[in-house]
């Protein structure tokens, strides 16, 4: 069997597909940078979402638990190898990314006899002044994108695109710990709503068309009452040596009052 | 693609050149010169009272007779439950304080869940023991003290070492340096005379270390005393890791030289 340049064109058509229908179901992850520190928000019905990766790194991500798994601990390892032999501040959200793990899986996704990663990645930096945070969203097929005051991983495109737009209209929200957070949670029943609708490659059926869209706020109260909030604290001024810590059942019940 | 690894640090390390817990080659001979490089940090003590332990430092290092530096940060903390007061080596003792903070952190990240308190003393032991082959060659050797809260028993914990890694627990206090065998007598004296360190409040305790880092800047050459820098003292509770405010060492200091406020030599005794 010969192997021609459209066979791996094709191949690669296949392994999109692939990788689209399977996060599609994923939960979103949101990021959002205060004064505070910065806060990464998800709702996870099974395992966490959000982890540390460094002392002022945090990664939260959509996919395969095993894909997450890998690559988390593959930012670990770089992270601690790095941070030992030279220095913590030479850890950066952008040699992560960009150096280490944007290569690796551009590597895997184009490899027709490996298994692509399932996976959509959210890390964040925590610098000094919160204009400098910075967030890189990172994809399956190895491209990244940078941004500065918030940023977004969902089921797809489309459904990020639909988060950011949102984020963007109202950031000025975001001004302390229970706004942010709030403004989160709105991005994320956003991002849960259309990425489950059906999009991305297949043909959108009347049927489907009356799917009845269901409202931020109606979803919210549903996920929330069934599934729990995990939002994890960057603190810019904490006088701890980890910088990095889940906000607590008792932190979170007064900023989610008004969901239940 | 990804290497993948249990949350052993040292492990992660493995093949890497560079600097890392490890002492792959010892100097195989050093001659009187060796002595000279070597920078040393002299006496930190360690006490427990009644919420916790209090880690106290003097802030000389040296290197053979010169005084190589009065600011030296000898108690550091590994992580937010656990202190580390080095003695003996700078550069190893610095360099395994670095190595140590990134393996429990590693394993923390890793594993999501943080490393018990037998596992990080124990770590330390194998930094020790890693560390034997310079020590023997007569540089390079140091001797930590590791205070720690214990969540499981809520109490304050302190663990010293010998020259080979060896762990040994004490119920009251520990100290390690050069100054702190001039002083290990007085230790006992106070806890028989006075009352046990773990009884007393943090401020008692801070007054009595205090008194026995300047006893030991008395009676040990390279311990630095209080005359122009603080000595670093630090604390660990159930809320996690004190740093004592300099206005309370302060106050403490001009107590027991009430007259070097003035800047003036102290009284004869």
């Amino acid at each position: 069997m010969s192997f021609t340049p459209y066979d791996w064109n094709q191949s690669i058509q296949t392994r999109m597909e692939y990788v689209e229908e399977r996060l599609r179901d994923g939960s979103p992850v949101v990021g959002v940078s205060i004064d505070e520190g910065i806060l990464t928000v998800s709702i996870h019905r099974a395992q966490r979402k959000v982890y540390e990766v460094y002392d002022r790194l945090v990664f939260g991500g959509v996919g395969n638990q095993s894909d997450i798994e890998t690559i988390r601990n593959a930012a670990i390892d770089f992270a601690h190898r790095e941070g030992f032999q030279r220095s913590p501040d030479d850890v950066t959200a952008h040699r992560l990314v960009g150096s280490v793990l944007s290569p690796a899986l551009k590597k895997a996704f184009g490899d027709p006899f490996t298994a692509p990663f399932v996976f959509r990645g959210l890390f964040a930096e925590l610098a000094e002044r919160r204009e400098q945070d910075q967030f890189y969203a990172l994809g399956y097929d190895g491209e990244f994108k940078n941004d500065s005051r918030y940023s977004v991983v969902a089921g797809s495109l489309e459904a990020e695109n639909r988060m950011i737009d949102l984020l963007h209209a109202n950031i000025d929200r975001a001004q302390d710990r229970s706004s942010a957070v709030r403004l989160a949670l709105e991005a994320w029943a956003t991002g849960r709503i259309h990425a489950r609708r059906p999009s991305y490659g297949s043909k959108v059926t009347e049927e489907e068309e009356e799917i009845e869209i269901r409202t931020v706020d109606q979803t919210l109260r549903e996920e929330i009452a069934e599934a729990t909030v995990e939002v994890g604290l960057l603190d810019r001024n904490t006088p701890r040596e980890s910088k990095f810590r889940l906000l607590r059942a008792d932190e979170l019940q007064p900023i989610l009052a008004e969901y239940r | 693609m990804f290497s993948n690894q249990s949350g052993d640090f040292l492990g992660l390390l493995d093949g890497l050149p560079g600097p890392d817990g490890r002492v792959t080659d010892a100097p195989v001979s050093h001659g009187d010169h060796a002595t000279e490089l070597d920078t040393h940090g002299t006496t930190v003590l360690a006490v427990k009272y009644r919420d916790g332990v209090l880690n106290v430092g003097d802030r000389r290092a040296t290197a053979n007779m010169a005084v190589m530096f009065d600011r030296a940060e000898k108690v550091l903390p590994l992580d937010d439950y656990t202190l580390i007061a080095i003695s003996g080596s700078f550069a190893r003792a610095v360099e395994i304080v670095r190595y140590l903070k990134h393996a429990f952190r590693y394993y923390a990240r890793r594993e999501l869940q943080e490393m018990s308190l037998d596992g990080k003393v124990s770590e330390v032991s194998r930094a020790i023991s890693n560390n034997l082959p310079m020590a023997l060659q007569g540089i390079g050797a140091f001797i930590p003290i590791v205070s720690a809260y214990d969540p499981k028993t809520n109490e304050g914990r302190i663990f010293f070492y010998d020259g080979m890694g060896a762990r040994f627990e004490t119920s009251e206090f520990g100290a390690a340096g050069s100054g702190s065998e001039r002083i290990r007598g007085a230790f006992d004296y106070i806890i028989r005379t006075k009352k046990p360190f773990r009884e007393m409040t943090l401020e008692e305790a801070l007054q009595e270390c205090l008194i026995l880092l300047d006893i030991a800047a008395d009676l040990d050459a390279a311990t630095g005393g209080f005359a122009k820098v603080l000595p670093v003292a630090k604390a660990i509770s159930r809320d996690g890791i004190i740093d004592i405010p300099t206005e309370q060492m302060r106050r403490i200091v001009a107590a027991i030289h009430p007259r070097e406020d003035a800047g003036l030599a102290r009284p004869v005794i």
